[in-house]
């Protein structure tokens, strides 16, 4: 790999990949001005803005045909040359980072298109699509950085904009509170980001992907006690970005933003950087078990187990959770977050097999940018229509009055839930077959999670689409425009046929972590039961459970029976398991509490002590001195004459 | 050049003192052009001084006293460490002449008051000679006083104006001891000719250690070292914007590169032993103080308390002790100058639309004041160490500082601390922001107007341009900074007693 870094730096005529650099910055540079000349042009702005994107796909695209199975990198520009810290910023252009690149602006282009129809009537449009121009500006940061501490701007950077996106309808207080929540608890997440690359950086001497590798590979000692540490704490980035456990709780509020803008964060950009950067970092989670003393206790595990298991109770949880929402939206939250819990399970998994390699996070990553982007997209096609209705027991009846809608979403469906033929399936067997082989444990859950998806799934679709009407904001609903149709449709095409074979992305990205990696066996729509039976067939047996079970309770029901059922642990899941009840409980009160006692000591002893006391010690002095100011002559010659003595003696001492 | 720059403030206040009191609309545009032509000037100063050299530049130097022992000289110069600082005072200078439009009551001696201080704090920045310094700095915060009793507001300005007067005064007498204690051990107080002299021959540990204490605690007195700091939200609260700007941007700097230019390369001994002390105290400024402001329910207030933690920043990079926490220390430096300049230009714009800061009472702003509103997000994102402002860079040089250090064995928790400090900042910025900006407008507060001119925007905007591009390309400064921070490191290592032996004594453990 090293060998085409250098190959690329040294030829200098074909600089094809600086393309690249264009593919970062046309957002950037239509969002500076729209925000200066075009706050009051709406189409022009939202014209100017889609431009943008479609030029960095088209790219994105030239880049793919000219770079795919390459790695290149460089990093032409110094950005804070200091001794001993010199970061440069460069551009990465290799598997990981051109299949990324796709996915970011093609899904961003979909969403702008739909947002033309959805946000039309909405006042701040043109400041709606500068701000989505610079999240798609930020994002592509993430993907292409060539360092860590380059990565951790514009990971940053995803984390402002994406404040304000949520925020964008910032005069309710639920969306301001949200986009709060959602800076704060990824602020949270990044903290352990930053010490994870100082640690990094003390050990190796750069914070260069590629030279870090490197490093690594051939010193896989290096971080000596601080191996597995520097591993968790760069999770934790991941954990908050991606909304793992126990920092999710940001994601499902963070719906309050435009319902586009979800399709976008919370599908296939923000929340994907997490599992995007785990694979960048890959490398990490290698390297043998070390922890320092005082972390004795966990002696013994390696960071990536700890990765992998993060990843399956967040996977749990949010299933569990999700089969008890009744908002069309949250629905999806929490089956993204149980998704995500599944790339990253993958990605820990990954690192334990005996050819470490976390393609099967990257793949389903892949395949759930384009099916859970449409099936947001068609949940706001559905919240237009029905007018800002978001409840599904207020739905129904749905699929006769929104043809388009209804069929692109089922196609999303279908593939969420992994049926064959479908590309959810491909990429979800990949994870099975990999948890399979490093641990039955994390299978099993992996295979319940796949069941109560289909589940959940089930569910949305015959209580939201199927039935009859059940409130007249759903009887009286149209098919959504053109603009937002035509999206719904070629999202739901790559659902379907994004994880075939023939296209092989898996593979792609497979030799991404192991180059030398070529399949046999080659079968466009079966390969998943020739390559591992087991997998395949637990995967296929919960589909057909989790479906046949909806069908059972929810054909036809008017009011949710699952409560009656299960009792308090519906009431668990549809209260989310009470975690904000949780936090607002615990870590609230505790940093109130350090806040008063820091302000008391300020206060009182501080200020109160302090500034009262030296008063009082000037007043003392005051006095003293006025015994020496006599308005005697003589009485002042004999001060100056002691103090000139003194002086001499203090100078002659010396 | 340089002391053209130092005087053009001076010159406007004198033409100011010539206009009568009554064309205040003449004032007020004298004082906006002297202050422009400044802020310019500063600019072509900052980018013709050469980068990668650790030598002063734009030097000049006057013979003043030369009798019997006493060597005084009028001797201004900049390096990479200055230049910068030079640059942010010049152009809060501006800003903060350009804000005060709206100033009523005495505006002539309240422009004048305000020169001096611009005035003040370049000469102080420009200054090699430690007697000028002092004099420039008193110059600058004479007024301070004055403008905060005067012009001040909030019932209990009097007290505040009282408490920063002691404070700082007493600070700086403490410094002055300090310096005077450092004059009788050497005979000069020229930094050049300092340098020259300690190269080789390093002060005796005993008079380091008797001159560190006075300027650490007097000038850090200045600075708002933690627990000297309770001067400073109070002060600033009831200041006007202006001198508040002035005040926590540009001459709270001036503490910090005294320590910079005197106590650091010239006292190394003292400072390794000082070292764990000056630790605690920065993990004062960064987390107490930051959970301080979580409690403010005033908005300037809140930007006081978030301000000393910014020093905790610049402190602890001091307390890092090498090139990259040192350089990471002077980007702070001019990084916080130009933020707090922006902060309190916008909270000065906030209380003059509405008449209070009082977070709880204010609401939806963001709908009335779009460009105010939006630049005081992005300001208050800086404040919490977003990338992409100049405050990040900083705030990274002095992280990676640290971790490189090895004075001191908790680099691992002080770093956790201080990283932790910047999440406080998250919550109590955000919690600003959703209080302030966001939520529903409350309706008495339909009608207060935005900053709609280019002219009123441009203070704002000039402060903003700053803070993005040595946020974007830090390189601008570093290249700067880095060489004569070096210098400081090279005069380190000259100690009296090796390093060796400071380890064996315990001095320095924790």
């Amino acid at each position: 790999m090293d060998a085409h870094v250098l190959e690329h730096a040294a030829e200098s005529g074909s600089r094809l990949q600086d393309l690249a650099w264009m593919v970062l910055f046309a957002p950037l540079i239509t969002a500076a001005g729209t925000h200066m000349f075009l706050r009051r042009e709406r189409s022009l702005a939202a014209g100017f803005n889609i431009a943008a994107v479609a030029l960095s796909f088209v790219l994105s695209v030239v880049l793919f045909a000219a770079f795919a199975g390459e790695t290149v990198a460089g990093s032409p520009f110094s950005w804070m040359p200091v001794a001993g810290m010199d970061i440069s910023f460069g551009l990465r252009l290799d598997n990981l980072s051109l299949l990324m690149l796709l996915v970011v602006t093609g899904v961003a282009l979909l969403v702008m298109l739909f947002s033309t129809g959805y946000m039309h009537e909405d006042p701040g449009y043109s400041r709606y699509f500068c701000t989505l121009s610079l999240f798609v500006f930020s994002m592509l940061g993430v993907v292409l950085a060539d360092n860590f501490v380059m990565m951790f701007v514009f990971w940053e950077l995803v984390g402002v904009t994406s404040y304000l996106l949520i925020g964008f309808w910032y005069d309710r207080a639920a969306a301001a509170d949200a986009a709060k929540k959602a800076f704060l608890t990824n602020r949270l997440g990044d903290f352990g980001f930053l010490m994870g690359i100082l640690l990094i950086w003390s050990a190796t001497g750069t914070v260069h992907f590629g030279t870090a590798e490197a490093f690594l590979t051939a010193h896989p000692l290096a971080l000596g006690s601080m191996a597995s540490l520097a591993g968790v704490l760069v999770f934790m980035g991941a954990m908050g970005k991606s909304a793992q456990f126990p920092l999710h709780v940001w994601l499902p509020d963070a719906m309050e933003g435009p319902t586009p803008v979800s399709a976008l964060i919370h599908a296939a950009t923000m929340v994907a950087a997490g599992v995007y950067m785990l694979c960048r970092v890959f490398f990490l989670y290698t390297l043998p078990a070390n922890w320092p003393d005082w972390l004795g206790f966990l002696q013994g595990i390696p960071a990536s187990s700890i990765v992998a298991w993060i990843g399956g109770i967040t996977a749990l949880l949010a299933a569990l959770i999700a089969v008890q929402q009744n908002d069309i939206k949250r629905i999806l939250a929490y089956s993204t977050l149980s998704q995500l819990g599944l790339m990253v399970l993958a990605v820990g998994m990954g690192a334990r097999l005996s050819a470490p390699n976390a393609g099967a996070a990257m793949f389903h990553l892949f395949t759930h940018a384009s099916f859970k982007a449409l099936l947001f997209l068609g949940a706001g096609s559905v919240i237009h229509a029905c007018h800002h209705e978001q409840d599904i027991w207020k739905m129904g009846g749905l699929w006769q009055r929104m043809p388009v809608t209804f069929v692109t979403f089922l196609v999303g469906s279908l593939a969420l839930m992994g049926v064959p033929l479908f590309s959810g399936f491909y990429s979800k067997d990949d994870i099975l077959a990999t948890s399979l082989e490093t641990g039955p444990i994390l299978f099993s859950l992996a295979v319940g999670v796949s069941a109560l998806t289909t589940f959940y799934m089930s569910r949305l679709l015959l209580v939201a689409f199927l039935g009859r009407p059940r409130s007249s904001g759903a009887g009286q609903a149209l098919e959504s425009p053109s603009s937002m149709t035509w999206p719904l449709v070629i999202l739901a095409l790559s659902s379907v046929f994004a994880g075939w074979q023939i296209f092989g992305v898996s593979q792609f990205l497979t030799r991404h972590f192991l180059p030398e990696y070529r399949t046999h066996e080659f079968d466009p729509l079966f390969g998943p039961f020739n390559h591992n039976p087991t997998a395949a067939m637990f995967g296929f047996g919960a589909v057909l459970f989790g479906m046949s079970l909806a069908a059972r309770i929810y054909y036809g029901a008017e009011r949710d029976p699952l409560p009656g059922l299960m009792g308090r642990l519906a009431r668990a899941m549809r209260h989310r398991f009470y975690f904000d009840e949780i936090y607002e409980a615990t870590v609230v009160p505790l940093h109130d509490a350090a806040a008063a006692i820091a302000g008391w000591i300020d206060r009182w002893i501080i200020s109160g002590l302090l500034v009262r006391g030296i008063p009082g010690a000037v007043e003392i002095a005051g006095r003293a001195l006025r015994l020496l100011q006599t308005g005697n002559l003589q009485t002042y010659g004999l001060w100056f004459a002691a103090g000139a003595v003194l002086l001499a003696v203090f100078t002659l001492k010396r | 050049m340089l002391t053209f720059l130092i005087l053009l403030p001076i010159i406007t206040a004198l033409v100011i003192l010539a206009i009568p009191g009554h064309y205040r609309f003449v004032i007020r545009c004298v004082a906006l052009l002297g202050t422009l032509e400044t802020a310019i000037w500063a600019a072509v100063l900052f980018f013709r001084s050469v980068p990668g050299t650790p030598d002063f530049q734009f030097e000049q130097l006057v013979p003043w006293i030369s009798a019997g022992g006493l060597h005084v000289n009028y001797h201004v110069g900049v390096d990479g460490i200055s230049v910068g600082l030079v640059l942010a005072a010049a152009w809060v200078g501006f800003a903060a002449t350009a804000i005060s439009w709206d100033i009523e009551r005495e505006n002539k001696l309240f422009y004048i008051l305000l020169m001096m201080m611009i005035s003040g704090s370049l000469g102080a920045f420009a200054s090699l000679d430690l007697f000028f310094f002092y004099f420039f700095n008193e110059m600058a915060l004479v007024p301070t006083f004055i403008m905060i009793g005067v012009w001040g507001s909030g019932p209990d300005r009097q007290a505040a104006a009282f408490r920063i007067t002691l404070y700082l005064t007493l600070g700086a007498l403490v410094a002055l001891v300090g310096l005077v204690a450092l004059y009788a051990a050497t005979g000069t107080l020229d930094v050049t000719e300092l340098r020259r002299q300690l190269v080789d021959h390093p002060l005796p540990i005993k008079t380091q250690q008797r001159v560190f204490p006075c300027l650490l605690f007097g000038f850090g007195t200045l600075a708002g070292l933690w627990p000297f700091h309770s001067w400073a939200p109070q002060g600033y609260a009831c200041a006007p914007a202006a001198t508040a700007m002035m005040h926590a941007g540009i001459l709270k700097k001036a503490g910090l590169l005294a320590l910079l230019r005197v106590a650091w390369p010239f006292l190394p001994d003292a400072v390794a032993y000082w070292m764990p002390v000056l630790v605690w105290l920065c993990l004062g400024n960064l987390l107490f103080c930051g959970f301080v402001a979580l409690r403010q329910r005033d908005l300037n207030l809140l930007i006081g308390n978030s301000s000393l933690a910014h020093m905790g920043f610049a402190f602890l990079g001091l307390a890092s002790m090498n090139v990259i926490g040192l350089t990471g220390t002077v980007l702070v430096m001019v990084a916080h100058a130009f933020l707090a300049g922006l902060s309190f230009a916008l909270t000065g714009w906030v209380r003059h639309q509405t008449g209070t800061v009082e977070m709880t009472r204010l609401g939806g702003l963001l709908r009335t004041m779009p460009f105010i509103g939006a630049a005081m997000i992005l300001c208050f994102m800086a404040g919490c160490g977003v990338p992409g402002f100049a405050n990040f860079a900083g705030e990274l040089g002095v992280l990676f500082g640290v971790w490189k250090g090895t004075m001191f064995s908790l680099h691992a928790w002080v770093l956790a601390a201080a990283w932790g400090g910047l999440i406080i900042a998250g919550v109590y910025m955000m919690r600003a922001i959703r209080l302030v900006l966001h939520g529903e407008l409350k309706p008495e507060w339909h009608e207060v107007s935005d900053a709609n001119s280019g002219w009123r925007r441009l203070p704002f905007v000039a402060l903003l341009v700053a803070l993005v591009l040595f946020g974007v390309a830090p390189g601008i400064l570093t290249r700067r900074i880095e060489p004569a921070v070096v210098e400081i490191v090279k005069m380190a290592r000259h100690r009296a007693v090796p390093d060796s032996l400071v380890g064996a004594t315990g001095a320095v453990q924790p």
